[in-house]
């Protein structure tokens, strides 16, 4: 769980390692990572909404 | 040592080119107020921000290029990717990035809050012209471009404020918060003073709001920033800003004016009356189409001089002014003009430039037709 949630954070970020990408498509289960990815774009979201709404206090 | 002479040269010329190009004058202005010398010093330090990456960046590029050639036996390195170097050129244009931003939305922030206002003014775009109110203080003007048509056709010499003088500017107070309440009768308009720092769009049906607090007296100009039709270049902004004092008893001399002239409309206007302030006001709205001789543009906009129609049914006449001709360029004024502007203008039309129909149309006759 942990090794998709850093692969997914990676993928927000635009940069992997070649070695866990390799890893990722031989191990892993693209449903985990469509799943991990709609969470933590959700996550964003809000993030980005309170720092808004902080903001504009 | 040479190489870094030459480097130190290159970067200081482009330096030197970037500052002679901002003093003479290519540059945004600082303007007169707290925002606009905000948004100044946004534009500067973004501005040196791009200047020292575009400097790295070219110069790691052209150092490169120029080091590695192969006449000198340079061979390409042939690794398919490098995590770390990856990760800082994400990273340090995501930091670059946001540090520009933080400053830059505590200023839009600043720039958006239009409340507590020391007095507000409605902004109305008009094909083409700008008409202010004073809110609550009965007292609105309708602003024109002021240029000689001679200059416009190049019969003499341009003067220094080409195309950029109204006959009536807008008068504001120095240090007080005035809000701009920015709408349009026709088309999508724009009002832009660039020492102001306020381009506000007005929209027909949509009321924007900006402010300013001038600090400085002046004359500060600008122009219509929004392609609205034939005139567009046309409709310059002048605001002339006064102490507060000097502005009101500009703003209590207005006043009075405006109820003199509410009370002008009850009694009887004699022809040479309404010919005389037909004349100011038919230069200032109707001649920019019809021309000042009345001789219009057929097909778009038709003569008035000895137009037989316009002189035989002066019901007609006075309906098209005042109601405009739905699907033609020709706006309705019944709510830009006052009853005696209408009246002395339609007077000054029937009987200008050899139409001699003899007729007076008096304000009275006028206020009646807007009461119904």
């Amino acid at each position: 769980m942990w090794e998709v949630i850093k692969s997914v954070l990676a993928a927000f970020f635009g940069v992997q390692k070649e070695r866990q990408r390799q890893h990722d498509f031989q191990h892993g289960k693209p449903g985990a990572f469509i799943a991990v990815g709609i969470v933590m774009a959700a996550v964003l979201v809000m993030l980005v909404a309170a720092v808004a709404i902080m903001a504009a206090r | 040592m040479r190489k870094t002479l030459a480097w130190i040269m290159g970067a200081g010329s482009f330096l030197g080119l970037a500052s002679s190009t901002l003093a003479n004058g290519w540059n945004m202005p600082a303007g007169v107020t707290d925002v606009s010398r905000e948004i100044y010093s946004l534009h500067m330090t973004i501005f040196w921000i791009c200047v020292v990456i575009g400097i790295v960046v070219f110069g790691v590029m052209f150092y490169s290029l120029f080091r590695y050639r192969r006449s000198r036996g340079a061979k390409s390195a042939n690794f398919h990717e490098n995590t770390s170097v990856e990760v800082v050129w994400t990273a340090v244009p995501l930091l670059i990035l946001v540090g520009m931003a933080l400053p830059a939305t505590a200023t839009l922030k600043r720039m958006y809050d239009a409340s507590e206002a020391d007095l507000d003014v409605m902004v109305t775009g008009q094909q083409w012209r700008w008409h202010y109110e004073y809110l609550g203080e009965n007292v609105s003007f309708t602003s024109s471009l002021s240029t000689p048509r001679s200059q416009i056709n190049g019969e003499e010499e341009k003067g220094e404020n080409y195309l950029l003088d109204v006959d009536q500017p807008l008068v504001l107070p120095v240090g007080r918060k005035v809000r701009f309440l920015m709408t349009s009768d026709d088309v999508i308009h724009s009002w832009w003073v660039p020492d102001l720092a306020v381009k506000q769009d007005s929209i027909p049906g949509f009321v924007n709001e900006n402010w300013v607090r001038i600090e400085e007296p002046g004359i500060y100009r600008g122009q219509c920033a929004e392609l609205c039709g034939k005139d567009h270049a046309f409709m310059p902004v002048v605001v002339r800003a006064l102490e507060g004092d000097e502005f009101d008893s500009w703003l209590a001399e207005r006043r009075k004016e405006a109820e003199a002239e509410a009370s002008g409309v009850d009694r009887e206007w004699s022809m040479d009356e309404l010919m005389e302030r037909g004349e100011q006001v038919y230069g200032a709205i109707c001649a920019t189409c019809h021309q000042p001789d009345g001789s219009g543009a057929e097909p778009t906009f038709p003569a008035l001089a000895g137009n037989e129609a316009l002189l035989n049914d002066r019901d007609r006449h006075i309906d098209v002014v005042l109601n405009g001709v739905s699907g033609t360029p020709m706006a309705a004024f019944r709510s830009n003009l006052n009853p005696v502007e209408l009246a002395a203008v339609i007077t000054y039309e029937r009987n200008a430039w050899g139409n001699e129909s003899g007729d007076v149309v008096q304000p009275s006759e006028i206020q009646a037709l807007l009461e119904q």
